[in-house]
C-alpha cells in the first residue's frame, strides 16, 4: 500500500467535504459525509485497533470543521470496528482483501452491500448524535436515508470511473 | 492471571474500540455545553479561515439578491432626494428601481426591456436612468415589462447642455460605439475642452435638469465650420447595464399637455 497516495486521497476527499458537500443545503435532510468513502476503501492490512485509531483521527478533524466535537469521531471508529466483520459476511474469500477495498477488487455487488450498511450506520450515528434525542427519530431516519444514498451516489460514481 | 490476560488479547480490539468510543463520548460531554475548547472547534484559526473563504464564495451567489436589494435603495434614496429638491424647484419627482431583462448595444436602433410595466405606473415617454448618468426613454409600455429607447439608438435627440456654462446642443449617436454619442449644435464661438462634462438640460419633462450625461472626449472644428463636431464618453457602459431606475414626473402629463396646446 503507498502512503503517500493514500494521505494524498484523504486529503483530496476532506476538502471536498469541507468545501463542498458541506455546503449542501438542501431541503435541510441531505448531508452526505462522503469523506468516508476513504475509510471504506482502505485495505485491510493493517490491525484493528491501528484501523480503529486512523478512524477515530480522521472523524476528530472533520468534527473541528463541523463544529461537532466527538460525533463524526464516534461514528467513525464504530465504522472502522464493524468495517472487517461486515466485510467478512460479505465476501468469503479473504485473500482479497489485502488490496484496496474497489469495485475491480471485490466487485461491485459485494462493494454496494458493504457500502451500504457502513455508510447508513455512519451516517445514523451522526445524525443521531446530533440531534441527541430520540424525539426527532422520523426526521433523523430520513436524513440518513437521503444523505447515504448520496454519499453512496458519490463512491459508486468514483469508483465507476476510476475502477472499471 | 494468565486466563485474564489471555482474555484481554483475545478481546483486544473490543477493547480498543471501548475506550476510543468513551473517549469521543466524553468529547460530545465536553462539548456540550460550553465552554468549548477554542483549539478544537470552528475558532481555531485555520478553521476560521476556511470558513471565512466559504462564506466568501457564498456571497458571490447572493450577488444578485443583494443588487436588487441595492437597486431598491438607490431608487428610494433619490426619492428621498427629490422629496426635499421639489421643495426648492416645484419639481415632483418619483423613482421606480427596474432590473433590464433584455438589451442590444451593437444595432443602430438598440431597445432594451426592463421589468417594470403600466402596473408600476410606467408611461411612455418616462425618462430612464442608473447610477451613472442617463439610460433612455420608454417607448412602449406592457402591463409587467416596458421597451426602453436607450441613447444609443441613432433616433435619439436629446437636448443637453454644458455643466461649466450652460450653453446647449443636442445628444445624437452615429450607430457606432456604445461608448461614445455626438453633441451636435454647438457653434464654432464656444470654446470646447476635452473632458468638459455634460449633463441633461431640463428643457424637456423627460428628464429634470442635471443628469450626468458624459464629459467630451475630443472637438472638431474644421476651417468655415459653424458648429463644432463633439466626441462625448457616455458615463453610462450599456454593456454591463443591470439595473436602471425610472424617472416618474408628476406633472409631466401636464407639461405635455401644455406643449401640445401649443402646436
Amino acid at each position: 500500500m503507498d502512503w503517500t497516495k493514500q494521505i494524498g486521497r484523504y486529503a483530496i476527499v476532506m476538502l471536498l467535504q469541507v468545501l463542498l458537500f458541506n455546503q449542501l443545503q438542501l431541503f435541510g435532510v441531505c448531508h452526505p459525509y462522503i469523506y468516508v468513502m476513504c475509510l471504506l476503501m482502505m485495505p485491510i492490512t493493517l490491525p484493528h485497533s491501528v484501523d480503529m485509531v486512523i478512524g477515530a483521527v480522521v472523524g476528530l478533524i472533520m468534527d473541528v470543521f463541523c463544529n461537532s466535537l466527538g460525533i463524526h469521531m464516534s461514528a467513525c471508529i464504530l465504522l472502522m470496528f464493524l468495517r472487517p466483520y461486515i466485510l467478512g459476511v460479505i465476501i468469503n474469500d479473504k485473500e482479497r482483501l489485502t488490496e484496496q477495498i474497489n469495485q475491480q477488487t471485490i466487485g461491485l455487488v459485494p462493494l454496494l452491500k458493504y457500502a451500504a450498511i457502513l455508510v447508513a450506520v455512519h451516517h445514523l450515528m451522526v445524525f443521531a448524535l446530533g440531534a441527541w434525542s430520540w424525539y426527532h427519530i422520523g426526521f433523523i431516519l430520513i436524513e440518513t436515508l437521503v444523505s447515504s444514498v448520496l454519499t453512496l451516489v458519490v463512491l459508486l460514481g468514483y469508483n465507476a470511473l476510476r475502477y472499471r | 492471571m494468565q486466563n485474564l490476560l489471555k482474555i484481554l488479547l483475545r478481546y483486544s480490539n473490543f477493547l480498543v474500540f471501548i475506550v476510543l468510543e468513551v473517549a469521543a463520548f466524553l468529547l460530545i460531554g465536553f462539548n456540550n455545553p460550553y465552554p468549548r475548547s477554542s483549539v478544537l472547534s470552528t475558532a481555531n484559526q485555520v478553521v476560521a479561515w476556511q470558513h471565512e473563504q466559504v462564506s466568501e464564495i457564498n456571497g458571490y451567489f447572493s450577488l444578485r439578491h443583494q443588487n436588487e436589494l441595492l437597486a431598491e435603495e438607490n431608487a428610494a434614496l433619490r426619492n428621498q432626494l427629490s422629496a426635499i429638491d421639489s421643495v426648492q424647484t416645484g419639481e415632483a419627482l418619483y423613482y421606480a428601481a427596474a432590473k433590464v431583462v433584455q438589451m442590444t448595444t451593437d444595432e443602430q436602433h438598440n431597445y432594451l426591456t426592463i421589468n417594470r410595466g403600466s402596473k408600476d405606473g410606467i408611461q411612455r415617454g418616462q425618462g430612464v436612468r442608473n447610477g451613472d448618468g442617463v439610460v433612455g426613454i420608454v417607448r412602449t409600455v406592457g402591463r409587467n415589462y416596458s421597451v426602453v429607447m436607450p441613447i444609443i439608438n441613432t433616433h435619439t435627440n436629446l437636448s443637453c447642455r454644458f455643466a461649466k456654462n450652460d450653453y446647449i446642443g443636442t445628444l445624437i449617436w452615429d450607430g457606432k460605439n456604445s461608448r461614445f454619442a455626438m453633441l451636435t449644435d454647438v457653434a464654432a464661438h464656444m470654446v470646447v475642452n476635452q473632458g468638459d462634462t455634460i449633463i441633461t438640460s431640463g428643457l424637456s419633462p423627460v428628464f429634470p435638469e442635471g443628469i450626468p450625461v458624459g464629459t467630451v472626449e475630443n472637438s472638431v472644428l474644421k476651417e468655415g465650420d459653424s458648429y463644432h463636431t463633439i466626441r462625448v464618453r457616455l458615463h453610462t457602459d450599456f454593456k454591463r447595464l443591470k439595473y436602471v431606475e425610472v424617472i416618474q414626473n408628476k406633472h409631466q402629463n401636464e407639461l405635455e399637455e401644455l406643449n401640445h396646446g401649443l402646436d
